[in-house]
């Protein structure tokens, strides 16, 4: 490994004062002198449309300044992604229970609330579709009955519901399965999913004097915000200016536009600053969710334990709206195994619920859980140790990934090796204990990215970058300029941005910005280095590549004591030929380089009550280079715990009739505490990618994806049942003891329906 | 209306009179952990709150053998859990006490918050009808007396009047010979509601070995907290055979009548009082039988329904 003065050291973070001691400011903290509180009214039906909307009574309530409703925003149909079909507050038609048809601006949040009662909305009920399997039955309710007249849509399938295809495919799938000497077919079902970030969304909007508007938000994607934000409110982007603040988590769901629009409009409409915040039950009914996603996968394997081919079918339920869509579900149908033949079909399935958004790369927990709990079972039916079968199968140097990339080096085999000896594996426990592993694959995010470094007259740097700081990432960044510069961690200063401020940049989402980010700032720091170099290499009459840079000087290597500190060489550049030494970076993909986590779990199984103790936690992820190892460590353990909630007690529950979420609150939405958990064991390979900073890989998402299956997987071993079916709840287990079959029904007509609508042999 | 005067009672000859004088609009609160929620909700809208925290009198704790154990209304749940007489003679009371949400909330609770908001699923509940707690109401027309099991009427509703007050919950003193537990299960270790919960009390002849008494209380399996009085008759003045404990368990299934919610489906709910009872009693029994089990221990088998 590569020696380094700032990575690979625990330091402390950047922001480490403001947030201990509470002075961090998030959005919810802006307050601003006349400012009036925004409530939203949410829909009581499930899919309806709206005949009336009488808001003459909240408008005449002493201290409401401004109600609006659908009709009060120019008519334009936006998305999250290419696909443009939802408005931003209902107008003819609301599609879920909850989803906003009128906002209030009044003196303050009382009276604002107080006044939500008195808009009288009246509805026309239609049926719903609540189930996303209905929903892809012919002769299901339609809930976008124009939807191929919406701009965007590129996809036409009997059945209407069915937004979005995603597909993958390689070789003779066919006739593998005939060829193979065993074929195994299963079908899981994971539940919904909230993101439970702590700080509910948040935002302040304000007209300024001279005609702009400014929006303090909780998000993590300003420029996308301003962009969306600019579309619905039909302005030019350029008179928005987007106030990332503290994030307090998001995970996500802040990726895109949210609430902003409606104090934007409220604060134009009455010339006053507008604030909004979201309460608990506004988040899970309104925030994008992750909706239960039913997996089919068919597998063929030969005598030796080879795969031949594999067939996915992955039906996501995205709720009224496509919003995240399957979040990045497609392709992680093979897991992290080289399989010469595949079909691999993801579908998003619209239906009558809150709209679904992002969460840690939800779609591949998703598909981890299915693909690591079948490959566990195959193992178990062949007689072949589970470890000793991936191992057999696993992508390699060299292999073509799914997407068409060849498979650069990478540290898979290393992170498998060090979960068996941690846990010596194989391993015989005691009656009613259980162990069970599962292997992560997933890739380091790209997308725009960019960073600008001026070095200042005391030796200090200060760093802009558009991205919004989440887990730290600021303290990442900074780390990559010190060390690329030679300065110590506390020289560099990490400016506060805006949209008006920074350069564009992509969102802190999607495992990307200490790969992608990090590498812009490395970039822009080589540039500033050179800079200095160039300068020094002048004054001090040396050529260029006789010098160095450490310790926050450039010296002469030959002869150290000649040298001249970044500050002095900051002065001198003002007056330079060349001017101030600014670095700047700018870069939009990086190559394909992917990131493995190998999990153990190990569980205590009560056969009385089905209860499924974790008694222990193993994960080893190959980092490429810990830019920070404390940080890397706290990524890794916070999604292990994201993905035991997922595995044992999350469970966003929907009324099958109405499609209402059941339990919006923290009281019945169960997420993991100190206490149900046991000490997480976090283990670090390091084989350094290509092209990311100083050989960093990605860390962020792949954590979260191998706790369900482990744990299955564990279950299994434990006790000998096999659950299909998230959470792995108490109760599932106990049926399946009992052998009350608690199973995932098996989805073949619907399959059947899917394949011929493609023209595919059935 | 989400506005509401806050008025704080003096005593409680003040608290009954500011009830009295705003009738139906008005609510009592003590810990408010319920009150905010079910405000929030919108559930309670009242025009009045009338806060009866301030009432020290109220909050004691004292045990005599005689007297037995007496709670004020306001005793918090923190100070249940932790005083030494409950803990030692009451472990059902002090387990279920234990069980309940987080530290912060116990804090601020009451017992008589607890027992006033009667959901089926309240934590202290099982116990104290376990050991046949009677209630002390004041109101308008004085004080009277009803054994607890009079008391919850439904989810939420209560025998208590307009302008009445719980003031003290009484406990008799148990008898040699007694053990107790309560069993909490619920999917997570801390701030969950009760999927179930189940407390047994058991007393054994001098003998050592015949059941003297037995008495076992259900939570969360009807729309009132219940005593599982059929089970308990099985049990009265026989061996205790772990044959026989899982007789009353099955009786003590039979007699719950709970529903399917968010936190688990009747079926499931049923087999958990027959897993529980079980446990309950068998832990009470060895208690009973002089089996010294620390608090600690305690804890973690009414806490981690699992192990
Ligand atoms: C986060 C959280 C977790 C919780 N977890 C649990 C748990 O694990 N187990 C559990 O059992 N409960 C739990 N609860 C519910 C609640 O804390 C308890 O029911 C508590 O005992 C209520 O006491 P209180 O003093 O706060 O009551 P309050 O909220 O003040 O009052 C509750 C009700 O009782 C009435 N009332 C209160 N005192 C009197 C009195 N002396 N006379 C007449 N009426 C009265 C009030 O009018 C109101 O209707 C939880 C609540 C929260 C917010």
């Amino acid at each position: 490994m590569a020696t380094f003065k700032v990575l690979e050291q625990n330091n402390p973070r950047v922001d480490a004062w403001e947030k201990v001691t509470g002075r961090a400011t998030y959005a919810g903290d802006v307050y601003l002198p006349g400012m009036l509180m925004c409530k939203t009214l949410g829909s009581s039906r499930s899919h309806a449309r709206i005949v009336s909307i009488d808001t003459s009574r909240a408008q005449a309530l002493p201290g409401v300044r401004a109600v609006i409703t659908g009709v009060d925003f120019p008519e334009i149909r936006f998305g999250s992604g290419a696909l443009k079909d939802r408005y931003i507050m209902a107008r003819d038609k609301v599609y879920y229970i909850g989803e906003p048809v009128a906002a209030v601006a009044a003196e303050d949040e009382i009276t604002a609330e107080e006044a939500l009662a008195l808009i009288d909305v009246q509805y026309e009920d239609l049926e719903p579709v609540v189930d996303p399997l209905t929903a892809l039955r012919a002769g299901s309710p339609s809930v976008h009955p124009d939807l191929e007249s919406y701009e965007g849509y590129g996809f036409t399938i009997e059945g209407g519901n069915i937004c979005t295809l995603l597909d993958a495919d390689r070789g003779d799938v066919e006739q593998a399965f005939q060829d193979a000497d065993h074929v195994f077919e299963d079908t899981f079902r994971s539940q919904g999913i909230n993101q439970g970030f702590l700080e509910p969304m948040a935002c302040v909007a304000n007209v300024e004097a001279n005609g702009r508007l400014t929006v303090w938000a909780s998000t993590q994607g300003p420029y996308q915000v301003r962009a969306q934000l600019a579309s619905v409110l039909d302005m030019p982007l350029s008179n928005i200016k987007v106030i990332p603040m503290e994030l307090g988590g998001g995970f996500g769901a802040k990726l895109r536009l949210a609430f902003e629009a409606f104090p934007s409009l409220l604060s134009m409409k009455t010339g006053s600053p507008v604030k909004l915040i979201n309460n608990r039950e506004e988040v899970f009914t309104q925030n994008g969710p992750r909706h239960p996603v039913t997996n089919y996968l068919k597998t063929g394997v030969n005598k030796d334990g080879t795969i031949v081919s594999r067939e996915a079918y992955t039906i996501f339920d995205v709720g009224a709206y496509l919003g995240a869509g399957p979040n990045s579900g497609i392709g992680h149908g093979l897991g992290a195994y080289d399989i010469p033949n595949f079909r691999l079909r993801s579908y998003a399935a619209y239906t009558n619920k809150v709209y679904v958004g992002s969460y840690r790369a939800s779609g591949v927990a998703d598909m981890t859980f299915a693909v690591e709990s079948h490959m566990d079972m195959i193992a178990h039916n062949l007689g072949m140790d589970p470890l000793d079968f991936r191992l057999k199968n696993a992508i390699k140097e060299g292999d073509t990934a799914v997407n068409g990339s060849r498979v650069p080096r990478n540290g898979l085999f290393e992170c498998l090796a060090a979960v068996k000896e941690r846990l010596g594996l194989p391993r015989e426990l005691p009656e009613g204990h259980g162990v069970g592993i599962a292997l992560c694959e997933w890739r380091s995010g790209t997308g725009p990215s960019t960073a600008s470094i001026s070095v200042n007259e005391d030796g200090t740097v200060s760093l802009l970058t558009g991205s919004v700081d989440i887990s730290g990432s600021d303290t990442s960044l900074a780390s990559i300029a010190a060390e690329s510069l030679g300065i110590a961690m506390d020289q560099v200063i990490v400016a506060r941005r805006d949209t008006d401020l920074a350069p564009f940049t992509g969102p802190s989402g999607g495992s990307r910005i200490v790969y992608s980010q990090g590498k812009a700032v490395e970039l822009a720091a080589e540039d500033a280095r050179n800079k200095l170099l160039a300068l020094a290499a002048d004054r001090l009459g040396v050529p260029q590549d006789a010098l160095a840079c450490a310790d926050g000087s450039v010296y002469v290597q030959d002869n150290p004591p000649q040298s001249l500190t970044l500050g002095q060489l900051a002065a001198m550049s003002v007056t330079s030929r060349s001017g101030p030494i600014v670095g700047n970076a700018s870069l939009s993909t990086l190559p394909y380089a992917p990131v493995f986590s190998a999990q153990a779990a190990e569980v205590q199984v009560d056969r009385d009550t089905g209860q499924v103790k974790l008694t222990r936690y193993v994960q080893c992820q190959d980092v490429g280079v810990a830019i920070n190892p404390m940080a890397v460590e706290g990524q890794l353990e916070g999604g292990a715990v994201q993905g035991i909630g997922r595995a044992l007690t999350e469970d966003m529950q929907f009324d099958p009739e109405t499609g209402a979420v059941r339990n919006p609150s923290f009281a019945s939405y169960l997420m993991p505490l100190a206490l149900d958990l046991p000490e997480l064991e976090t283990l670090l390979v390091r084989v350094p990618s290509e092209d990311g900073p100083f050989g960093a890989r990605a860390v962020a998402e792949p954590p979260g994806f191998g706790p369900p299956a482990a744990i299955a997987n564990a279950i299994y071993d434990a006790v000998g049942v096999r659950i299909r079916e998230l959470p792995l709840s108490g109760e599932r287990v106990l049926a399946a003891l009992r052998g009350e079959g608690n199973d995932v029904a098996y989805i073949g007509d619907e399959l059947q329906e899917l394949k011929r609508a493609e023209g595919l042999a059935v | 209306m989400l506005r509401f005067d806050f008025l704080e009672a003096r005593n409680l000859r003040h608290a009954i009179a500011l009830l009295q004088r705003h009738g139906n609009d008005s609510r009592v609160v003590a810990g408010s952990t319920d009150f905010l929620v079910r405000w929030r909700q919108g559930f309670w809208r009242p025009a009045a709150v009338v806060n009866l925290k301030g009432i020290a009198s109220l909050g004691r704790i004292s045990f005599s053998p005689r007297n037995g154990l007496r709670l004020g209304a306001l005793a918090t749940v923190q100070s249940v859990e932790s005083n030494a007489h409950i803990r030692r003679r009451y472990q059902a009371l002090a387990t279920g006490a234990t069980s309940f949400a987080g530290v912060q909330v116990r804090n601020l609770a009451t017992i008589g918050g607890n027992v006033c908001n009667a959901s089926p699923a309240g934590d202290t509940l099982p116990a104290l009808l376990a050991f046949d707690a009677q209630c002390t109401i004041a109101g308008p027309q004085g004080t009277r007396t009803l054994p607890l099991t009079e008391f919850f009427l439904g989810p939420g509703r209560t025998a208590l009047e307009q302008g009445e007050v719980l003031t003290q919950l009484t406990l008799p003193a148990p008898m040699p010979r007694t053990g107790s537990l309560y069993i909490k299960h619920s999917p997570r270790g801390a701030m969950d509601i009760a999927t179930v919960g189940v407390a047994s009390v058991v007393t054994l002849e001098e003998d050592g070995r015949t059941c003297r008494d037995a008495r076992i209380a259900l939570g969360a399996v009807g729309p009132t907290p219940f005593r599982a009085t059929e089970a308990e008759n099985l049990l009265r003045g026989r061996t205790l055979t772990p044959g026989l404990l899982g007789q009353a368990a099955q009786a003590a299934e039979a007699a719950a009548k709970p529903i399917d919610d968010v936190r688990g489906s009747a079926g499931y709910r049923r087999a958990m009082v027959e897993a529980l009872t079980t446990r309950t009693l068998q832990h009470a029994l060895q208690m009973a039988s002089g089996r010294a089990v620390t608090f600690e221990e305690q804890r973690r088998l009414a806490v981690q329904t699992a192990f």
